[in-house]
């Protein structure tokens, strides 16, 4: 086909060409050198034994073995639990949050704008700065902690120091910063959805929650598909918002692969183990989002 | 006419929503009225809203800091930022402009690969960035954040859309009067397009702007260091100081928050009437 284009393009459609490529050639080789060339060896480095950045010499191709140590290293096979366990919590919290606050926004209220604008603010905020404010307003004597006092707490909670609320704290914070933009994309797959429909229900004698569970989620479907993918991947990119926060403590309980890889990486030099767990971290979000393909015609309208 | 019941359920859901809004901002006030406080009050019960002593005192303690330059993170990450979205503008409009309206071999099959790359995590390429960044000479330099930037296959997408979306007879006609490929896309294609545009530069302002990996991973001297990294140094070394931290983070985000604010229109209606769909 290619070919066969190519043959029959005249001299006018070759000058377009001509233009065409010199348009896209800029970025083309931006998009090679910071991200193809980088996949690509990141993906070979995995399977060789890699030590160091500079040394190259004594390479060997060692096959699965980086794959197999991160399931025999306690601490990366452990990273790797609680990294699923923040995107267990932190996708469906996010998902169903920002539907709702959507919907209700949507079913009309005073002071549309400001809300809108208030939800959102976080999103383009610092997560730094944001994090520092975080730990002050969660540590001691800080308003939680004072509240906890308030209802008799003998010793207040202070989640992002506690093992087993840190994990649950920072996924909760991190959908406090990116929800503002699931809430506005949801916002605007609200506004497309058909009144007629929602009318025809209504006049069929369907309740409120039968509204919402036959005409508008199946209605939005395609945005929520869309809004589960990418929400996955910003659940794993987490490497940020966890630096800011606990910087993986307190112990390891808040260590997750973004850390893991960045430890191997920049601080044990193990280079191929660290390339190894960012290539499964790749894969896992390429079977969920096959998945999802795969499972869309089921519950996806366009 | 809206009846009283409905009028009631508005104001309740007003309520509701307003609440949710406030949590989203509470953080922000807590820090802006904990700028002005003496560190010893930030933390004082119960919590005042307008400082009672009110003080400058703690972007003194920043400014006159002798181990962090914060004025000198201040302009680092003001030029980044503005290289970025120079670059940026050029680039991926032109990008944008190639696949939508210029007909060329290959196209189709190019900007699929492109999509593919949406998939791929960052966490899996800092490592070869890092050796490529070596190779080119640009480690430690803030080219090693701009040049990156550019490759930013989401507004590539987004800004094809919206090229699509303005119709080839506009184009074709100014084509057929002689105009070149090069003058369609900056006089005709770029002016129409100006509220997409917009929109891109101010995300990624605050993307650049709030990047705290990039320069974590690939600035060392701390001179050449960006905000972000800079205040997360500034807030470990203040350890007690809640007032100079607060400060500190008020410093970095208040530039966001005034173009957020001046700018709303653009952030909102961008991801509202967004080509987001499946």
């Amino acid at each position: 086909m290619g070919k066969r284009t190519k043959m029959k393009l005249t001299r006018a459609e070759k000058q377009e060409a001509m233009v065409g490529y010199a348009f896209v050639l800029p970025y083309l080789i931006a998009f090679i050198i910071f991200t193809g060339i980088p996949f690509i060896s990141a993906f070979l480095m995995s399977f060789v034994n890699m030590k160091f950045i500079s040394r190259l010499d004594n390479l060997k191709f060692v096959g699965l073995d980086n794959f197999i140590r991160i399931f025999t290293t306690r601490t990366v096979y452990e990273a790797l639990g609680r990294t699923v366990l923040y995107s267990v919590i932190y996708v469906p919290v996010i998902m169903v949050v920002s539907f709702v606050l959507a919907y209700l926004l949507n079913k009309g209220v005073h002071a549309v704008k400001p809300i809108r604008s208030m939800v959102f603010l976080p999103y383009v905020s610092n997560m730094i700065a944001v994090a520092i404010v975080w730990q002050i307003m969660l540590g001691p004597r800080g308003p939680l902690y004072m509240i906890q006092k308030m209802f008799g707490a003998e010793e207040p909670l202070i989640p992002l120091l506690s093992p087993t609320w840190a994990l649950p704290a920072v996924v909760l914070i991190s959908v406090w910063k990116s929800i503002g933009l699931n809430f506005l994309t949801y916002l605007g797959a609200l506004q497309g959805v058909s009144q007629d429909l929602i009318e025809a229900a209504q006049i069929d004698g369907a309740n409120k929650w039968q509204q919402i569970k036959n005409v508008v989620i199946p209605s939005v479907s395609p945005t929520t598909f869309f809004l589960v993918i990418s929400s996955v991947i910003t659940s794993l990119q987490n490497f940020t918002v966890i630096q800011g926060l606990t910087g993986g403590g307190p112990g390891e309980s808040t260590w997750v692969m973004s850390l893991s890889i960045y430890n191997y990486a920049f601080t044990k030099f193990d280079t191929s183990f660290a390339a190894a767990q960012a290539l499964l971290m790749f894969a896992v979000v390429m079977v969920i989002t096959l998945i999802q393909w795969r499972g869309q015609k089921k519950w996806v309208n366009y | 006419m809206f009846t009283t019941k409905q009028k009631i359920t508005k104001w309740v859901l007003t309520i509701v929503m307003f609440t949710a809004g406030l949590i989203s901002i509470y953080p922000f006030v807590f820090m802006l009225s904990s700028t002005f406080k003496p560190s010893g009050d930030v933390l004082s019960t119960p919590f005042q809203i307008i400082p009672k002593n009110f003080t400058l005192l703690n972007f003194e303690t920043i400014f006159a800091n002798e181990y962090f330059d914060f004025v000198q993170w201040y302009i680092n990450t003001i030029i980044m930022t503005a290289l970025v979205l120079i670059f940026k503008y050029v680039v991926v409009t032109m990008t944008a402009y190639g696949f939508s309206k210029i007909r060329f071999p290959g196209r189709d099959a190019i900007f699929l690969v492109l999509l593919g790359a949406l998939m791929i995590p960052s966490d899996i390429m800092i490592l070869p960035r890092y050796i490529i960044f070596q190779k080119l000479g640009i480690l430690n330099s803030m080219w090693a954040l701009i040049l990156p930037s550019v490759v930013d296959v989401y507004f590539v997408f987004l800004l094809r859309q919206a090229f699509i979306a303005i119709p080839d007879s506009i184009s074709e006609a100014a084509k057929i009067d002689g105009c070149s490929h090069v003058k369609v896309y900056w006089k005709m294609i770029m002016p129409l397009a100006k509220a997409s545009i917009s929109t891109m530069l101010l995300f990624s302002f605050t993307w650049s702007w709030n990047d705290y990996m990039g320069p974590y991973l690939y600035i060392t001297d701390i001179d050449k260091q960006m905000l972000s990294v800079g205040i997360k140094f500034f807030s470990t070394g203040a350890a007690q100081d809640y007032g100079a931290q607060m400060a500190a983070a008020t410093l970095v985000l208040l530039p966001i928050i005034i173009v957020f604010f001046m700018c709303q229109k653009y952030f909102v209606e961008g991801v509202t009437s967004g080509a987001v769909k499946g």
